[in-house]
């Protein structure tokens, strides 16, 4: 097992470069000139000219690609062309939004969605079971910053429960933390919520089917049982995946959702940096993601041996 | 339902459930001595010589001090400065700081700061750099005197160092101001009002200005960037908000408290709520541009360019920008702000009347346009060059013009129309953009309007009159001379359609009735801005 992870890690490596090159190439040659934007609308075409010198872009592709690795390989992302920051910093100011917004959707998503999923399987044909459904078209159908709209009106601006936008740290307090994620992690969590629940009972109601969930009830076993321990713990190698398979969804998401509720996090870091093509924060971000997302499904490998023990490396 | 609808909804219906509510707790747990602000767009970067975006501009008026300073009547006024002599032949210009100037350090500004700062500044602005083409020497003759000898007299030099154009002369530390004018600081030791708390700075996101205690502002009414600035909070929040409507909730909910500039949509929602004032914020407005290229067919002919401003409708324009709030536009058959000392509509009765689309496709087949592309690029990021795109869109249409619509975004548009290829290879034969009425008051800083071919702004117009009356208004000794030329500029820019405006657009401000002291402006200032609890 151990030497499976260690050859998994070692894999990521081809994988984040050719991310890297991919997206490198890909910046190069889209539209767009950050010393343009930096100069301002009055610039003269010599101001930009010289703008674009001081950052180094008139330089040839392979120049400035080979020069990019070599500082990644030193564990430097570079520096904001915009900010003069170290890339790294920056991620490192926005990655606790966003890390909290994820965490927070996705036990969220894991409460609600399973137990949803598990009902409806147990219920399936019957009303519960066309109510929850129905609510899972629902939440895929509407997209995230509608239900960001709604929810702010009815919760923040209606009833004055939650703020409408912003982040305070963990550090500042559980509760103060919480209030400013709550209605952001339902936001994005519907469409997640909607998918997990979904794949719970249709994973459900094939193991449902099987014989020995048959006898287990011939055994006399109660129904929360017979759902929650033989039968979903056999239905969780799907649902893990799904649950993987989001967190790209996740991602996604937090770009549109961190704008609506004005959350500093690494989404409208990404947005800014794009709008403003600010190349070595996109990268910086770009290879983030690739790396966490690796890392989520290198995860997902080593949780499916804990819920399938047939499953070995 | 469209955008306008939609977010009328959803941010209406929030207004009104709010009306007649009073301040909720989040507002009321709030300290009075932090002003929480948010500004029109994000603070990417703090070099106010490096980048010109306005944004920065704003910000360092709050950090840094200048020597002079516009006021509300468009006249510079001493700030930093004491006193100033000029020679009798206008060649030498000798300056006197005021006493007990200080930095946030907490050195004393000297003159040697003055001078490095002047010398970044000059080289990055056009005013500047028309000084710099002339400049003798520019030296300190002792701690608070400082001397700027001309090989020829510049009688805008005061202008020039008070113009709230960016960028402005802002006054740094010898040590920081020596940095290359096209490099970033990363020092923000400043002489203003207020230091930046680096420490607190997420770009895209927040950043903070804390009082400086050791400013000593002058003894005069503050006006602008004039007089005395005097601080009357301990700290001013800038909250980047991406979001129009979330904006906007958060100014109804009491979690902020200054909104620059909320779009025309959400203001009649923030108007009902009795806890917000909104008012016009800039009364120097803006201006919006059809910007043709006039290297390539068939804006390479003054026919065709002339056929577009007898077409064009500023009305179709600007509404499509403000919507249908009459105080927020007028048409302007010029170039110039309205409302200002220079203003003129000399030679404007082609922007004037019915607009008469049979003699425009005639003039247009005069030209000699045969059907061919024509590439607009339209940025759908900018709410104010999406309207505008869809406009021309229209009206190219209606005049049996091809249009080649390139939807994109600001940052390849910018990019783009720098490209002098022909559209069909990478160029371009129309975009929009809007500029500043502070910045068109005068030709000083109006980049837009020179028409000296190759070196003009993108588009490349070529119009000698044009320039020959802006060099008239450069040697212009007073004000009706200063009047007679820019009426000049006004006509010879017409006639060869340097550009096309689209028309004269304000914009408001919104605050919350616990705010006192906002004023109108060409920027956002904050002394003299105080908040009860």
């Amino acid at each position: 097992m151990l030497s499976y992870i260690l050859r998994r890690i070692v894999a990521t490596l081809p994988v984040m470069a050719i991310v890297a090159l991919f997206v490198f190439s890909l910046l190069y040659i889209a539209p767009g000139d950050p010393a343009v934007v930096i100069a301002g609308d009055q610039a003269s075409p010599e101001d930009v000219e010289r703008i674009r010198q001081s950052l180094g872009l008139d330089r040839p592709f392979l120049v400035q690609f080979g020069g990019w690795v070599w500082r990644i390989l030193h564990g430097d992302l570079g520096t904001s062309i915009f900010t003069n920051l170290p890339v790294s910093a920056m991620i490192g100011q926005r990655l606790g939004p966003t890390l909290s917004l994820m965490i927070v959707t996705l036990l969220l998503t894991i409460v609600v969605a399973v137990p949803l999923g598990v009902v409806a399987a147990w219920k399936a044909g019957s009303l519960i079971d066309r109510v929850i459904m129905g609510f899972a078209v629902f939440g895929f159908s509407l997209p995230v910053f509608v239900v960001g709209y709604i929810l702010a009106y009815i919760f923040a601006l209606e009833l004055e429960w939650l703020p409408v936008q912003g982040y305070t740290p963990l550090t500042q307090g559980f509760w103060p933390w919480l209030e400013n994620l709550i209605l952001p992690a339902i936001a994005l969590g519907c469409v997640y919520i909607a998918l997990v629940a979904r794949i719970t009972r249709a994973a459900m109601l094939e193991v449902l089917q099987q014989d020995y969930i048959r006898t287990a009830r011939a055994k006399g076993l109660g129904q929360g049982g017979i759902l929650f321990i033989h039968a979903l713990k056999n239905a969780a190698v799907p649902i893990v995946t799904v649950i993987g398979i989001g967190i790209a969804l996740l991602i996604g998401g937090a770009v549109v959702t961190e704008s609506v509720f004005a959350i500093p996090g690494l989404g409208r870091l990404t947005i800014d940096a794009i709008l403003r093509r600010d190349y070595p924060v996109i990268q910086g971000i770009v290879l983030l993601f690739s790396f966490v997302y690796v890392l989520v499904n290198l995860m997902i490998d080593v949780i499916y041996t804990l819920v399938d023990p047939r499953i070995r490396y | 339902m469209d955008r306008r609808t939609v977010l009328k909804g959803l941010a209406g219906a929030g207004g009104l459930a709010l009306t007649g509510l009073s301040a909720p707790a989040i507002a009321q747990g709030a300290s009075a001595r932090t002003l929480r602000f948010v500004p029109q767009a994000n603070l990417a970067n703090f070099d106010p010589i490096w980048g010109t975006q306005y944004v920065v501009r704003n910000a360092a008026a709050l950090v840094w001090d200048t020597l002079y300073g516009i006021d509300a009547q468009l006249q510079p006024q001493r700030q930093m400065v004491e006193s100033e002599e000029t020679s009798d032949d206008g060649k030498i210009w000798t300056f006197k700081l005021r006493p007990g100037l200080k930095f946030h350090d907490g050195e004393p500004v000297l003159a040697k700061d003055v001078v490095a700062s002047l010398s970044r500044w000059a080289a990055r602005d056009p005013m500047g750099l028309m000084i710099i083409a002339i400049q003798q020497e520019l030296t300190a003759v002792d701690d608070r005197t400082f001397k700027w000898v001309l090989k020829q007299p510049f009688p805008k030099m005061l202008y020039a160092l008070a113009k709230n154009n960016a960028p402005c002369s802002f006054i740094m530390p010898e040590r920081i101001a020596k940095t290359d004018p096209f490099k970033q600081i990363t020092d923000y030791v400043g002489s203003g009002p207020m230091k930046f708390a680096k420490g607190e700075w997420v770009p895209g996101a927040k950043a903070v200005f804390e009082k400086f205690a050791d400013y000593v502002p002058r003894q005069e009414k503050a006006s602008w960037l004039a007089g005395g600035k005097q601080i009357l909070v301990d700290r001013v929040e800038w909250i980047v908000m991406p979001d129009p409507a979330t904006a906007a909730a958060a100014l109804q909910n009491g979690e902020v408290d200054w909104w620059e500039n909320p779009i025309a949509d959400l203001v009649p929602v923030l108007k009902k709520n009795k806890n917000i004032s909104v008012d016009i914020g800039d009364p120097l407005g803006n201006i919006g541009s059809f910007r043709m290229n006039h290297l390539f067919a068939p804006f390479n002919d003054v026919r065709a360019r002339r056929a577009v401003l007898m077409a064009l409708s500023q009305e179709d324009y600007m509404r499509a920008i403000v919507g249908d709030d009459n105080a927020l536009w007028k048409s302007l058959p010029g170039f110039f702000t309205p409302d200002t000392p220079l203003y003129s509509e000399l030679g404007g009765e082609i922007l004037k009347g019915k607009r008469d689309f049979d003699a425009a496709k005639k003039l247009l087949a005069e030209s000699g346009y045969s059907g061919q592309p024509v590439t607009c690029l339209v940025a759908q990021d900018q709410p104010i060059t999406k309207a505008q795109g869809d406009v021309t869109a229209d009206l190219l249409k209606r005049l049996g013009m091809n249009v080649d619509f390139v939807a994109t975004d600001w940052g390849t548009v910018g990019s783009r129309r720098a490209q002098k290829t022909p559209p069909g290879q990478g160029g371009w034969n129309m975009f929009h953009s809007w500029h500043a009425g502070a910045d068109c008051i005068t030709p000083a800083a109006y980049t837009a309007i020179r028409a000296n071919g190759e070196k003009a702004w993108f588009g490349w117009p070529n119009s000698p009159n044009t320039e020959k009356e802006i060099t008239t208004w450069f040697d212009a000794k007073n004000l009706e001379e200063e009047k007679a030329a820019i009426g000049r500029v006004n006509k010879a820019a017409l006639e060869d359609v340097v550009y096309a405006p689209t028309g004269f657009f304000l914009t408001y401000t919104a605050w919350r009735k616990n705010v006192s002291g906002i004023t109108k402006g060409p920027l956002p200032f904050f002394w003299g801005v105080s908040k009860s609890a």
